[in-house]
């Protein structure tokens, strides 16, 4: 191996490394621990609070499963068991399920991939906290006897006014909302980070498969998440507001609700599952002693499942009446995922069939895994057969299936990962005795509770109803899968009882316990808050395997970046094909930036509930006011990277340069920017041909004139953007400032003429769709215009505080792709909203 | 401009998504054409099959699925000439473009049997 960083400390200095090191990365104590970004604590926090939730939704299943038991139960009355099963199924996806393995991500990533910690740390603390304040509000609602009681889809008209008067369906969009910020900040990052920091020769192709299944999870959030968000703002605008989107009078529809909530929804059940294979990828090479069979095709199952995942949304809603020839579309895409997840299941098989499978704890959950998942898998097949899904449509056979997919495909993994990456975490090993015995109570109970619910499912059962007469022939199959709920609860106690007895009694693990091959056992147990003194040189796909000496090597300082006195947090930032080291990443440091922006997001959502909208409007003034002040300390601010010098040899700083992970961080943003615009898109489309009173009026409301004067001045202030960047290029920043000052005025004048064409369109937003729809998305534009205009009228003024310049031109770069991004969008906006009308006529 | 230029290199990995990303295309175009010409101009029920709506959408699969055809053969070719990451990426990148072209004429198959807007 060869290291393009020299040795950068003898012995004798090592200690001082080590010092030097905590003093830059350690985590504050007291109530500056809230300051903390360092993604170690910070993936400890999301998954702690994630079992937290896993506890609530466990006891409302509980609840559930004593309220069927037995016919004519009045265990609960019918308004508080839909409450009990809408934020079962709520909390359980939102609020433990994504955040947990999102956790685990934030958690392992950095450390699989050699680097200290991700790219975006602040960004991971503000996902943290806008997932517990979200996760608080939602739950909050049941103490009040006000929980969103529609199911956990949530479909319209059910959670509309008309049906859902209180604030649980309020609770319930505003909350989700706030909680998708923390998966979208997560998914941005991990992006990013699995892309630009790995260690150095760390090639694509060498990656852990770890890494390939959180990439494509984190695509998959970055795509996924923006239909729901725009679903749930104009649910939420329709409720407040009275804007019909859903409301067939108004000219709204309904089955738009239900688009848009599967477009997420589908793909949900995917981003769900791949960290979990991952997690089963990972470990059943480590147990059974050799590298996995078929590098190659797991990374082409993972490929095909990302995609297609995503072409089977319509196959929730085969009875809403759409053509047969669309139904078999979906109906034929809905078998198709069966070929990639078959491919890891025979490749898992092969593995172990070719290895010494050694039976330790994990492996139990994993041997769980196999018979559940496959299973639920079956079942999935047959519920893409239209007439079959027909049959059981909303029956508890759905819900058999759901758990058996979910459950198998998700928890028992998980469980898997939590015991194998234990000694990690704590640096304790848990007791395989107990252990056991909470693998087994909770496989049996499991399987007592959901596969009789196919039989129940299958005798007519539907879902969601709160209790049945006697006589049906549901009664003995509801009261044994109540009696294996309760076994399967039992066994989690047990296996929460073995966690937390572990910290104080579990044996002390020794260095890689388990003889795995990744880079995390590399760390000391449990890790330091910079998880390596120095970063190795990687190009080997299981690099403790081949090189058992590498943790002692990195340990003592002898790979790559293994300095911190000049106070600055550092990762390498790599090509993201081959690995070759291009910069110094340098991150940020703790901060209450992150806290508070999270808090006054808090104060808009309550405030919204409660229908505030001044301290609301406060609120996002002031929310913006953190965010941009979090954003100034960058670059060469002298709290970021004031000093851009580095050891001789090494790469420059990122912020000297013209590529950075803020380019990618931006660029995988608009992604997800993207994916928000083209569900408007869809929804301005699906209302104009599909809703059946959509009345489009005869001539278009909006000013052609107006918005292509704002559209030249939009395209102005990008083409002032690009030419400041081609200068930076050439080393030239004389009137820098002003090019950006002029963008900033072309940016307002685009601002300008929005607000004029909003203002003389007369449009009558709680009258029609039409009105409705328009107005969205002539906001959508002024907001982008007014962040255009901001952020450059800020860069304008860091080259003033010399942060910004020909020593330090990355910002200018970044903010460009926003603007692009802008001109793009915008034009489209036109064309879709003020031309096309006017063509083809209503 | 050369960056551009190596990126559409069948050994990038961005192949990868390359066939996915056509297939996606394809289908929403399938999709979301069926249900437009559906709305505007719905062909006679007794037609059966045989209408312009299934043709053309028979059209469009077929080319699409001749392109990614073609792209997994392209794909083969660079796998057998590198080694290391560039046949990795080639190779994945082939059998991605086989899957892709196989969900093509895997999902358009009904459109040959069923009529279109009923």
């Amino acid at each position: 191996m060869t290291t393009i960083n020299r040795e950068a400390t003898g012995p004798e200095n090592l200690q001082k490394l080590h010092d030097d090191l905590s003093e830059v990365w350690g985590n504050p104590k007291g109530l500056k621990a809230l300051t903390i970004v360092n993604h170690t604590t910070l993936g400890l926090r999301f998954m702690v609070t994630g079992m937290a939730f896993f506890l609530i939704g466990g006891i409302l299943a509980m609840l559930i499963r004593t309220q069927i038991a037995t016919p004519d139960q009045n265990f609960m009355t019918p308004e508080i068991y839909s409450q009990v099963t809408t934020m079962h199924g709520t909390v359980m996806m939102f609020l433990f399920a994504i955040p947990i393995l999102e956790g685990l991500a934030i958690y392992m990533i950095p450390k699989m991939i050699g680097a200290r910690d991700l790219v975006c740390p602040r960004l991971t603390a503000l996902g943290y906290w806008c997932y517990l304040f979200g996760g608080i509000i939602l739950c909050f609602s049941m103490v009040l006897e006000m929980a969103p009681d529609s199911g956990w889809f949530m479909y319209t008209p059910l959670s509309s006014n008309e049906y859902s008067p209180g604030l649980g369906s309020d609770f319930w969009l505003l909350g989700i909302t706030f909680v998708e910020i923390s998966a979208l900040s997560a998914g941005v990052e991990l992006v990013v980070s699995i892309l630009r920091t790995r260690t150095q020769g760390m090639a694509l192709h060498k990656m852990p498969l770890f890494a390939w299944y959180i990439l494509a999870m984190a695509l998959m959030i970055v795509v996924g998440f923006p239909p729901l968000i725009l679903g749930s703002i104009l649910l939420e605008l329709e409720r407040a507001v009275g804007m019909p989107f859903f409301d067939i009078a108004g000219g709204g529809d309904p089955v738009l609700w239900q688009h848009l909530f599967w477009l997420f929804g589908h793909p949900e059940v995917y981003i769900i599952f791949l960290p979990a294979a991952g997690i089963v990828s990972t470990l059943i090479p480590v147990f059974a002693g050799r590298p996995i069979v078929g590098y190659g095709w797991v990374v082409f199952a993972i490929t095909v499942m990302g995609f297609i995942s995503f072409g089977l949304w319509v196959h929730h809603m085969f009875t809403v009446g759409i053509p047969q020839l669309a139904q078999a579309f979906f109906s034929a895409a809905s078998m198709l995922v069966a070929i990639p997840t078959g491919i890891q299941v025979f490749v898992w098989l092969a593995t172990l069939w070719l290895g010494k499978p050694k039976m330790k704890l994990p492996m139990l959950w994993i041997i769980g895994f196999l018979v559940i998942f496959v299973c639920g898998g079956l079942t999935g097949v047959m519920l893409a057969l239209v007439p079959f899904d027909w049959q059981v449509h909303d029956t508890h056979f759905v819900v058999a299936h759901m758990h058996y997919v979910l459950v198998g495909g998700m928890l028992f993994p998980l469980m898997a990962g939590i015991y194998y990456w234990l000694p990690l975490f704590s640096g304790r090993m848990p007791s395989e005795t107990i252990g056991k015995w909470g693998f087994w109570l909770v496989f049996i109970g499991f399987n007592a509770t959901f596969l009789i619910m196919h039989w129940t499912g299958l005798l007519g059962m539907p879902r969601r109803v709160y209790t049945y007469n006697t006589g049906f022939g549901w009664d003995i199959f509801n009261l044994l899968s109540s009696i294996g709920g309760f076994v399967m609860s039992a066994g989690f106690a047990m296996v929460l009882i073995d966690i937390t007895l572990h910290f104080r009694y579990g044996k002390p693990a020794k260095t890689n316990p388990w003889n795995a091959d990744t880079l995390e056992w590399a760390n000391k147990l449990p890790p330091t808050p910079y998880n390596f003194v120095s970063l190795p040189p990687i190009e080997t796909r299981h690099p403790l395997w081949e090189h058992p000496e590498l943790p002692q090597e990195m340990q003592e300082g002898r790979h790559g970046l293994a300095t911190a006195s000049h106070g600055r947090r550092e990762l390498w930032g790599t090509d993201p094909l081959t690995g070759k080291v291009r910069e110094i990443i340098h991150v940020p440091s703790n901060s209450w930036w992150p806290l508070f922006a999270a808090m006054a997001l808090a104060v808009v959502c309550i405030s919204l509930l409660l229908r505030w909208y001044p301290v609301a409007g406060a609120g996002v003034m002031v929310a913006i006011g953190f965010l941009l002040r979090w954003s100034w300390e960058n670059g060469a601010h002298p709290k970021a990277a004031p000093d851009a010098k580095v050891m001789p040899g090494d790469p420059p700083l990122h912020s000297r340069t013209m590529d950075g992970p803020g380019l990618w961080a931006m660029t995988t943003a608009m992604i997800a920017n993207g994916s928000f615009f083209l569900s408007y898109l869809f929804g301005w489309f699906y209302l104009w041909t599909v809703s059946p009173e959509w009345r489009m009026p005869d001539a278009s409301p909006l000013s052609l004139v107006a918005l292509v004067v704002a559209g030249v001045a939009l395209l102005g202030g990008s083409a002032l953007m690009e030419s400041s960047v081609r200068r930076l290029r050439k080393q030239l920043d004389s009137g820098l400032a002003m090019r950006l000052y002029g963008a900033a005025l072309l940016g307002g004048l685009q601002f300008v003429l929005i607000l004029w064409v909003m203002w003389n369109a007369n449009l009558v937003v709680t009258e029609t769709s039409h009105d409705a729809i328009l107005m969205v998305g002539l906001y959508y534009a002024l907001l982008h215009s007014a962040l255009g205009t901001v952020i450059s009228l800020l860069q304008g003024m860091r080259v003033g505080y010399r942060y910004v310049g020909a020593h330090a031109p990355f910002e200018p770069v970044v903010v460009t792709y926003f603007w692009r991004y802008n001109v793009v969008v915008f034009w489209i906006l036109i064309a879709a909203l003020a031309v096309l009308p006017r063509v083809i006529g209503g | 401009m050369n960056a551009m230029v190596q990126r559409l290199h069948l050994t990038h990995p961005g192949h990868f998504v390359g066939g996915l990303t056509l297939w996606s295309i394809w289908f929403i175009a399938v999709y979301g054409g069926l249900s437009v010409a559906c709305a505007v101009v719905p062909p006679d029920p007794a037609q059966g099959a045989l209408t312009h709506i299934n043709i053309t959408l028979l059209l469009v699969s077929l080319i699409t699925a001749l392109l990614l055809a073609g792209l997994a053969w392209g794909c083969f070719q660079e796998a057998k000439q590198h080694k290391g990451r560039q046949h990795f990426n080639a190779f994945v990148s082939a059998w991605l473009y086989v899957f892709s072209t196989l969900a093509v004429a895997f999902v358009a198959a009904p459109i040959i049997g069923l009529p279109p807007c009923l």
